[in-house]
Parts: structure tokens; sequence; C-alpha cells
């Protein structure tokens, strides 16, 4: 075992033994969950982000579209959110099949325009569809006893296992994805299409095949979220700024195409924008939105391959 | 390659280790101390920013002007002379937001009850965390499923939006001479919550009254360009409208129907057509407006001239509602001698309130049913009468009389 | 009748449409970005009239003037400071820069204005021409003025002076123009504050129907979208032509369809052009 793997390892056990040492239903619980969810979720994102170098600033639809899947099953049909779990995968899925139809062709900036519009859609479309939906409203997850058939727990330790194992499955499919022949294609993709077609790789296929993964795994994630948060409305499941430009954003700060950088840039960016929102919103809306804008732009200035390589950078720097 | 690799590591090793050290910094959980020494902790969650801000702070202002007096007065009986304390949080308008505070309110102060959010999909939001937790929430809020959905600790001062609907088209009818008289009329509402409802009560009404609703839509929240909407209307020719909206809306709609020249009688849903602001912002054209609304400050002037006095507007519903909200349960905290929420929640929904801030509820009594609704509470038509909002309908709580308005 | 009133509303809103949409697709053409944050700009110009109007007194028609001057002032800075920077860096450093300026300027306005809705009072504003039975809303039509003027000012602009055939030159080859002379990047600075700009312009002649608040922006955030993309990125006339259509769509769907679906109905043509032809409904390129 190298000293990487060991690290991780410690990681790991720091993460399975902190929910004991804080309150069960403390507030750091609570960060402690969404950090781990939101490293799943950007994990996905790096699946078309990092391997496929496809932009998408629309993953919020795929988000929504599994929590609302399951959710509805649920209150309709009784189903059991486990259930639920791979009834949203499916749809997620198949709606990422979907929408890279008509964009495959897209490049860079077009890409990034119409996966937005996708989510907007949705948003639209959730709000709307009241009947089905809820509407602006909102839909809650109905009460249920605590219990994992549940999947529901009056406190936040078990919930924080749950995301944790869905960071863990994330990050082996983008792992066994990225040493397989799909992410081989893919980085043939990424680097020159033509010739990647010239090799004898399907493009369309290997494209695809990309962003179903990445819109199940997402929409999974969508189901955690509204088993945990008990309410959610299009606004908020469906956001571009606080889901869609957030997991690219923890992406991008940890390094975007790296295994590590979703963890990374979650472990960076939630803490931060909590301390913000503690500190900072007293003093008023908008304060520390906007102090997570301008970590945003400086980010990019600085260094847009996230902070691995800024390290990186500045060891170097010290070296010489 | 190697080195460089380890030293990405230890980055990351560097990074998830402080990441961790933050979270794990004291996460010093409140004691369960409900009466912490004197001071009873109240949690107060209201739209204090965002479009919704003017009725979060009349809302909140009724709180305090209730909270100062009880403090005033020598403070909690039931629990020795305890101080009420108002642990107040802004909402915003989003109903996701309005949950985490709720959440975040419950988790490091010890509340014992929260109040709040005005707004019906901000309640909502929030009942979804306090149910959980076992946390008593009073709210005025119209929305049916908050008492709907078969919750044991929400509980709500008003009469339900389906009713209030009801009335808003039944009074409406028998102001005009009687539904006989009413040939067409149409619903506009806001789509979240609070909209949905009370036009779910205008159209059962309409229909169960055999009167053709020429229009029946729901508009957005935020719109902020109504012309298309009200083209709809002008083209379906309505006698009567009835419009459910919060304030901007509100104003909109009634500008844009000026504009348009339509002259057909206003009968509108509370919320935005009874905040002082909308007569501030229309002018004579607000005179003559009616509406429907949930309470009114002239059914007991000698409670709400203390909040004319003190913020100088007369005591809008909503700060009335709150008033009577945090008053019912200083009373229930009383007679149950304990701040713990199981015995609040116990109390509620056992007593029968008839003192204090309940006298200024529709006939004088606040009283929760098992969904936790109030049976006395009764909707009632106001008008808007020089500045003024009078209780025109029903006779038994009418105070004057309705004033036709002029057409033009 | 109804259809007919529609149609004329939705004209008369598209040309506002047109002329905001203008400055997205001189952005893409001359400088080569998608501008994300394109839509802050016109809450940027809103809030400049609005203001305007407030303190000074002026009518935004005059104000959009003001509007238009500092938000140019604005986009030229930006554009120096910022965007520059990323102009050869990979597409996801262009992204989430503009992005990044999205979120920055929508919390600046939340935090410096408040979250409250503003609208302005002018004698016009609630006016309407009757004309037979169809009702010409007067805001509506004097917005619809407003940028007919400022569209053949940058007609005039781009079409007959020199500055506009260096812009024109440096969008079709950058490396050509510098040979000839014309610095770039100070045409890249003139191009991003002149779209900036005119976006800023189309705020302000909207403030009498509408109300400015922070979050005002989202709503034509996917409306201009939508015009750029049928009339073609980097295609001025098709920003026009995109204009009157999207204005139309939406007044018509407005009509027949309950109101919440009005910008389902953008969004699908949205994603339809996008998807079966990118290029935009015209041909030709600016």
């Amino acid at each position: 075992m190298n000293r990487k793997s060991l690290i991780w390892l410690l990681l790991l056990c720091a993460v399975c033994i902190a929910p004991w040492l804080i309150s069960a239903n403390g507030y750091l619980s609570r960060v402690l969950t969404l950090l781990l969810l939101f490293a799943a979720m950007a994990q996905a994102w790096n699946i078309v982000g990092g391997l496929a170098n496809q932009i998408s600033l629309g993953h919020a639809a795929f988000f929504g579209l599994g929590a609302y899947t399951s959710t509805i099953l649920l209150i309709r049909f009784g189903l059991s959110p486990w259930l639920g779990l791979a009834a949203a995968g499916v749809v997620a899925g198949l709606a990422g099949a979907l929408l890279s139809l008509p964009t495959m062709r897209l490049k860079g900036h077009y890409f990034a325009l119409a996966t937005l519009a996708f989510g907007e859609v949705l948003r639209a479309v959730g709000n709307t569809w009241s009947s089905l939906t809820g509407g602006p409203s909102g839909i809650s997850v109905p009460m249920a006893s605590s219990g994992l058939a549940q999947m529901q727990f009056n406190s936040t330790r078990p919930y924080v296992y749950i995301m944790l194992a869905a960071l863990l499955v994330t990050t082996a499919v983008y792992w066994k994805i990225s040493s397989s022949r799909l992410g081989y294609a893919l980085r043939a993709v990424k680097a020159n299409v033509d010739s990647a077609e010239v090799i004898g790789i399907d493009t369309a296929r290997t494209k695809m095949l990309a962003a179903t993964i990445s819109a199940g795994l997402m929409g999974a994630c969508g189901v955690l979220y509204a088993q945990f948060n008990f309410f959610f409305d299009p606004e908020s499941i469906f956001s571009l700024v606080g889901v869609s430009v957030r997991v690219a954003l923890i992406c991008i700060i940890g390094g975007i195409g790296t295994i590590s950088g979703p963890i990374i840039g979650a472990c960076f960016l939630l803490p931060l924008e909590e301390l913000f929102n503690a500190t900072l919103s007293s003093h008023g809306a908008g304060i520390s939105q906007l102090a997570y804008g301008l970590i945003l732009i400086a980010i990019i200035l600085i260094e847009p391959r996230g902070l691995q390589a800024l390290y990186a950078r500045i060891a170097l720097r010290f070296k010489s | 390659m190697a080195h460089k690799e380890s030293r990405a590591i230890d980055a990351a090793r560097r990074q998830a280790l402080m990441g961790l050290g933050a979270l794990g910094v004291s996460s010093a959980v409140p004691g369960f101390a409900w009466a912490q020494g004197k001071t009873v902790n109240v949690g107060v969650i209201l739209p204090l920013s965002g479009a919704n801000a003017q009725f979060g702070i009349n809302s909140r202002q009724g709180i305090e002007l209730v909270a100062d007096e009880i403090n005033a007065a020598g403070g909690l009986k039931g629990l020795g002379g305890a101080k009420i304390n108002l642990v107040i949080a802004d909402s915003t308008s989003a109903p996701a937001t309005a949950a985490t505070v709720a959440q975040r309110m419950i988790a490091e102060n010890d509340c014992c009850a929260i109040l709040g959010a005005f707004a019906s999909a901000l309640t909502l939001a929030i009942s979804e965390v306090t149910e959980r937790r076992n946390v008593p929430l009073i709210t005025m809020s119209y929305s049916d499923l908050l008492t709907g959905r078969g919750f044991k600790n929400v509980f709500q001062v008003t009469a339900k939006g389906s009713v209030i609907g009801k009335a808003q088209f039944t009074f409406a009818a028998d102001l005009l001479g009687g539904t006989a008289k009413v040939n067409k009329v149409a619903i506009l509402y806001e789509d979240t919550a609070f909209g949905t409802s009370t036009a779910t009560g205008l159209r059962a009404a309409a229909k169960a009254a055999n009167v053709e609703i020429v229009l029946d839509e729901a508009y957005p929240l935020g719109i902020t360009d109504v012309t298309p909407l009200i083209n709809k209307l002008r083209a379906a020719k309505p006698q009567v409208i009835f419009p459910v909206s919060y304030l901007n809306d509100s104003l909109l709609i009634v500008r844009a129907l000026r504009q348009q020249k339509i002259s057909a009688l206003i009968v509108g849903g509370s919320a935005g057509y009874v905040i002082p602001d909308f007569a501030k912002a229309l002018g004579d054209y607000a005179d003559g407006v009616l509406s429907i609304c949930s309470a009114n400050y002239d059914l007991d002037t000698v409670a709400t001239e203390r909040y004319r006095k003190r913020f100088k507007a007369f005591m809008v519903h909503e700060a009335l509602e709150h008033a009577v909200s945090l008053d019912v349960l200083a009373q229930a905290i009383n007679a149950a001698k304990s701040a713990k929420p199981e015995d609040i929640t116990k109390m509620l929904h056992s007593m029968t309130f008839t003192e204090g801030w309940a006298k200024a509820m529709t006939n004088g009594i606040v009283k929760f049913d098992e969904t936790g609704l109030n049976t006395y509470a009764d909707p009632v038509m106001v008008q808007w009468q020089k500045g003024e909002l009078a209780t025109v309908w029903p006779e038994k709580y009418a105070k004057t009389k309705f004033v036709a308005r002029q057409p033009g | 009748m109804a259809l007919l009133q529609a149609i004329i509303d939705g004209l008369m809103l598209g040309g506002v449409y047109a002329v905001i949409s203008i400055g997205l697709t001189l952005v893409f053409g001359v400088i080569g970005i998608v501008n994300f944050a394109q839509s802050q700009f016109l809450m940027v110009g809103m809030y400049v009239a609005y203001f305007a109007w407030a303190f000074l007194g002026l009518d935004p028609l005059l104000g959009s003037l003001l509007s238009f001057t500092l938000v140019f002032a604005l986009g030229y800075a930006v554009q120096h400071s910022l965007i520059r920077k990323v102009l050869k860096a990979p597409e996801v450093a262009q992204i989430f820069l503009t992005v990044g300026i999205l979120i920055v300027l929508e919390n600046l306005a939340l935090v410096a204005f408040g979250s409250e809705f503003k609208s302005v009072q002018t004698p016009y504003q609630n006016e309407a021409v009757e004309f037979f039975d169809l009702l010409i809303s007067l805001p509506y039509a004097i917005a619809f003025g407003a940028s007919v003027l400022a569209g053949l000012a940058v007609w005039w602009l781009l079409a007959k002076t020199w500055w506009g055939r260096s812009v024109r030159a440096t969008a079709q080859d950058p490396m050509a123009a510098r040979l000839m002379g014309i610095d770039p990047d100070r045409i890249y600075r003139l191009a991003f504050g002149l779209g900036v700009g005119l976006t800023a312009f189309g705020g302000a002649i909207i403030l009498p129907y509408l109300t400015v608040s922070p979050s005002v922006g989202e709503q034509f955030g996917v409306l201009m979208f939508t015009v750029v993309v049928l009339g073609g990125l980097g295609n001025v006339l098709g920003a026009v032509v995109g204009g009157l259509a999207v204005g139309v769509i939406q007044s018509l769907s407005g009509l027949l369809l309950p109101l919440q679906l009005q910008n389902m109905v953008l969004f699908s043509v949205f994603i339809l052009t996008l998807a079966l032809r990118p290029e935009g409904l015209l041909r030709k390129s600016s």
C-alpha cells in the first residue's frame, strides 16, 4: 500500500468516525452530509466535464429529475426510496442520453448554452406542471418512521454514511471509466474529435454513454438529497447557480479531470460557503453569494486548472 | 512523476484535514435548558427581504408589540416571570432557504416554538422541519395544505384558504344583491400555495352558484409585466374580478386594469390588497376596493390602537394575527407552567383562548382543532374607505356600510 | 382580435428584445465569447435609469442615454481587466469567468439596493391609445420607438463609420486587422462596451412598464440567447429578426397557453434551433 492510498484510507476513517464526535442533529453534521453529497455530484459531473471536456451548465436538470421521480413515485405508489433510487437513475440517465442527441455536435460555449437551457426548461416544467410536481410550492417527502427501509432518519448521522457511500460509488465509477476503453475514447474525443473518428472511435456513442452515466448518477444524488432535506421546490432543485454552477465549480476548483478534484473542491468550497453564510449573511442578503462569485472569478483568473495545479505551481516556484 | 503526485496528494491531505478540522471545531449543542435562567426563546422566521419584506416587517411589529407588553407586565407568570426573547431570522423569499433557516434556528437556539412565515409557501417548507423536530409552529398563512397533512405541531390562527376564497365570492355576491346579479367572473391568482388555495375556494363557490368563470389564470409570483394577462381579461369581459396577489402583483394588476380602462368590480384576496402600501401607492384609486380578509383591526380597536400608536399605521391583518399567535403561545406556556415544546403543543391543542389578543380574532375566541386549525376564525369582507380598512360584511361583524364605487 | 392585439404587442416587445440582444451577438461576433452575464448589464442599466429618475427626475428615456454611457464604461473596464485575460484560455475558463461576473453583479445589486421591486412613475405609464378595438400601450410603443432609433444608430455605426469597419474587420480576421494597423484589444474593449451598453439601454427604456430588482436579469437571460441563436450568433441583423420573432412567439404563447408556459415555448425554440440549425435561421454572417 503506497503513501497515496494510505492517506485516502486515513481520510476515509476520519470521515467514518467524525459523525460520532459531533452532535447528531447539529449544524456541522448537516454540513458534512452536504459536503459528501456535493462531492459525489461533482464527481458525476466530472465524467462529462473532466473526461470528455463537455462543460455542462445544466446538470441540475438531472438532479431535479431524480429527486422528483423518486418522491412522486413514493407519494403516488408508495414505492420505496431504494427502488426510487434505481428509477431516478434510469429516468435521469435517459434524459442525459436524450439531451446528448441534439447537442452532440455542439462545441464549447454552444454546448454550455444548450445544457443551461435544458436546466431552465425543467425548472419551468417543475413550476408549471403543478398536478405532478406541486408547482412552485414544492414537494415534500411524506413523513415516515425513522429507518433504513424508508431511507429517512431522525438524526443526521446515518445520512453521513449514505452520502459517503454515494461518493465512493461515483468515484469508483469515474475511476472505472477513466481506466477503461471508454475513458480512452473520451480522452481521444477531448483531444480532437476528427482525429478520434479517424482512428475508429464512435464519438457519438462515446459522448452519449458518458452523458447517460453522468446524468444517471446525478439523478441518484437527487434522490438522496430529497430524502435528506424532506422538501424541495423547482427553484432550489433546478437551480443554475445553486446546483449546476456549484458542482461544476467544485470540480474545477479541485482540479477538473482528476479523480480527487471533486473531493478537494468540496472540502474547500462547502466549509467556505458555510463560513460566509454564518458570518456574512447577517449583514444582509447577497453578501455570501457575492463573496462566492468573487472567489470564482479569482480562481479562474489565477489558476483555472484548480487548487492542485495551483499548489504545484507554487511548489515549483519555491523550489527554483 | 511520483514526486509530483505525492506533492499533490500532500496538498490534498492538507486540504482535507483542514476541512475536517474546521468541521470538528466545537459544535457545542446548546444545553436542553428550555428556559435558560430567566428567558424563553421564541423563534420568529419572516420574509424580511425580498418582495414580501413589507409583510414580514408588519408581522414582526405585531409580535414585538405583544412581546414588549408581556415583558413589561412582568413576563411569563407561569414560569415565574421569565422574559420572552425573540430570535428573529429572515426567511428570504425562497422556500428552500426558509427551511434551512428553520433547521439552523432549531439546531442553534433552543426555541420553545416558532412563529412565521407569512407566505404559505415559506410556512409549508418550515413546517416540514418543525414537524420532524416536534417544535410547535404557529402561523397565519392560509394554505389548506398546512392543516391538511395530519401534522401534529402546526397551528393556524386564521381560516383555511379555500374557506377564505369561498367567502371572497359569496360575500361579494351578497353585496351585489345576490348571485343572480352576478354573471361573469374572472379569477386571477399568484401560483404559490397561497393563491392556489384561495382560488380553489373561489372556483368551487362560483361553480356552485352556476356563475360563469370567464377567466381562471394562475400567474407566476414574480411577474413583472401583467399586460398579456390583462389583455386576456379584457377580451373575456368579466363583471367581477377576483385577484389573489401579494403586493407587487396587486399594484401591477390594478394599474394595468386602469390602463386598459377596465371598470369591473375588484374584490381582492387579502395580502397585497389590504396592506397600507397598497393605498399609499394607488392613492385615490385604492378607495372603494373590496377585499376579503382573515381579520381586521376594527373588530377590536382597544387592542389594535396600541399598535397604531407605536407604529403609526393601522394594524394590518398579518400584524394582528402574529400578535395573536404570540399571545396564545404565551398563554399556553403560562397554563402549562413549562416552556418545553411538547407541553406547549399539548396545551395549544386543548385550551380555548378567550383572553388577551385572542379577543381580536372573529368571535373573540381562538381554539385549535386536532388538525391545528382555529375553528372560530371567520373571514370578513373589508373595503378601503378614505385610507382605512372598514369591515363591511357579513352584518354580524360589519362596522360600516359598503359604499359602491363610482365607475372611472 | 385578441390575436391581432397579441401580435402587435409582440412586435413592440420584440423591438426591445432586438436592441437588448444586438449587444450579446456583437460581443460574440467580435470577441468570440458567449457573455453569460449579459442580462446582468441589463439590470445595471435599469438601476441607473431608476436612480436617474429618483434623484434627478429624469424620464427613463433620457436616463437610458445615461445608462448606455455608464455601462459602456463599465463594459470597457470589464473587458480590459477580466475578459482579456481569458481570451486565450481554455473554454471552461471563459465560460466560468462570465458566470462569475453574473453572480457578482446580481449580488452586488442585492447588497447595494436591496431586493425590493422598484418602479418609476411616468405620465405615460398607464396610458394606451385606442385604435378600433386594439389598445396600443404607450410605454410599449415608446420603448419600441427608442429601440428603432437605437437600432438605426448601431447600423449606421457599423456600416458607415471607420470604427464600424474596423470592428467588422477584427471580427473577420484579427491578425489581418492588426496588420492593417488596427489594435484588436482596443476594438475588443469598445465592442464589449458597446455590447453591454446597448443591453443596458434596452433595460432603461422598458423601466416604465416593468419593475427593477436585482433578479430582473434572470427573466431576460434565456430570452436574449434565444434571440441571438435564432438570428445566428454574431449576426446583428439576425438579432433584429430574432428579436421580433421572439417577441411575437412569446406574446402569442401567452395568449394561447397558460401564462406560466410562455417561456417554455421559447426554451423549446432555443434548444431546437441549437440542435437543428446552430448557425441560426439567417445564413449570412456579420
